[in-house]
């Protein structure tokens, strides 16, 4: 067992592409990292790093060191759309939220904090799914 | 036929389809959203007009031979929708050398490594209508002529051919 103070919250944060699913989970100012993981590291095909399956592997690998360091807890940041193969919204995102959850995280406040494309027109929230 | 040229802002949809040489009316949705007035109100932060979606349907309803232009044309029916691509630091610099300001440069370039605009194209359209073109480094001949090349069918559709995940 770590000696590491038993009541850190984080910020988990979800960076969900087309390609690829890339989990942080920093300290609450976002500054330190504590933990992090991409698909690449966990599945073969390159095609799979936005699965939800690479998605999960890589919650329960850095819920893991999170919860070595004393995290108990994160807030979510998803940005991105995500995933190439499921239905959207950002299928990476909500396996990535259920297995963090099961790894032992608590889970706080969900923020989807997407990037807008906008060039004097933007399209309504959600439009895109 | 229709064929949409979506793209994060900064992609250089405006720039190739105006070298376009094509007997198809080329349409620039977002001055026709501009003109028209076909929006439903003005998002401040980011000083842009919402667009009234529907609106801009009813008025592409009936251009069916056209190729519509704009980082939206992708929500609206196509045959073929061209997604055009650029490494998000290349979107910072040519929106940046454009006069915009470095809020709108970096958003639009987080939404380019995000694959935003591809990934609501796919979604909509499939991956087998989504012609994928990568713009960085190559000119703006050369990006139309890849455009009239999907317009011809004389292209594959492609998608997810490019990660710039790296760049976040
Ligand atoms: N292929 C290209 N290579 C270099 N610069 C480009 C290219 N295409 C466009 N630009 C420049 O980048 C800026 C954005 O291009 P623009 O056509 O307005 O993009 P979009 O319509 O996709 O927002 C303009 O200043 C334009 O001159
Ligand atoms: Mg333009």
């Amino acid at each position: 067992m770590s000696e590491a103070p038993d009541d850190i919250w984080g910020i988990a944060h979800v960076h969900a592409s087309f390609n690829n699913t890339i989990i942080t989970i920093t300290d609450q100012t976002g500054a330190e990292t504590l933990a992090k993981s991409s698909g690449g590291t966990v599945v073969k095909q390159n095609r799979d790093e936005a699965s939800p399956y690479a998605a999960m592997q890589m919650a329960e690998v850095v819920a893991e060191k999170a919860l070595d360091r004393g995290v108990e807890g994160v807030d979510v940041r998803v940005r991105g759309p995500g995933g190439n193969q499921q239905t959207s919204p950002g299928p990476g995102a909500q396996a990535t939220i259920r297995a963090l959850a099961r790894a032992g995280l608590e889970i706080g406040r969900i923020e989807d904090v997407t990037p807008t494309p906008h060039d004097g027109t933007r399209a309504p929230k959600n439009s895109g799914f | 036929m229709r064929v949409a040229v979506t793209g994060t802002p900064g992609t250089g949809k405006t720039t190739a389809t105006e070298r376009l040489s094509t007997d198809r009316d080329v349409i620039h949705l977002n001055d026709v959203i501009k003109s028209e007035g076909f929006s439903t109100g003005t998002d401040e932060e980011r000083g842009s007009l919402v667009a009234d979606m529907d609106a801009v349907a009813e008025w592409l309803d009936g251009r069916e031979d056209a190729i519509v232009e704009s980082h939206l044309a992708h929500n609206f029916d196509a045959d073929r929708v061209v997604v055009l691509r650029a490494h998000p630091e290349t979107v910072v610099s040519r929106l940046r050398e454009r006069g915009d300001s470095d809020s709108k440069a970096y958003e639009n370039a987080e939404s380019e490594a995000l694959d935003v605009v591809l990934s609501e194209a796919v979604h909509h359209h499939g991956t087998e209508n989504v012609y994928e073109i990568d713009t960085t480094d190559r000119d703006p001949e050369a990006v139309a002529a890849e455009i009239a090349a999907v317009v011809e069918g004389e292209r594959e559709p492609s998608a997810g051919t490019v990660s710039y995940v790296d760049w976040l």
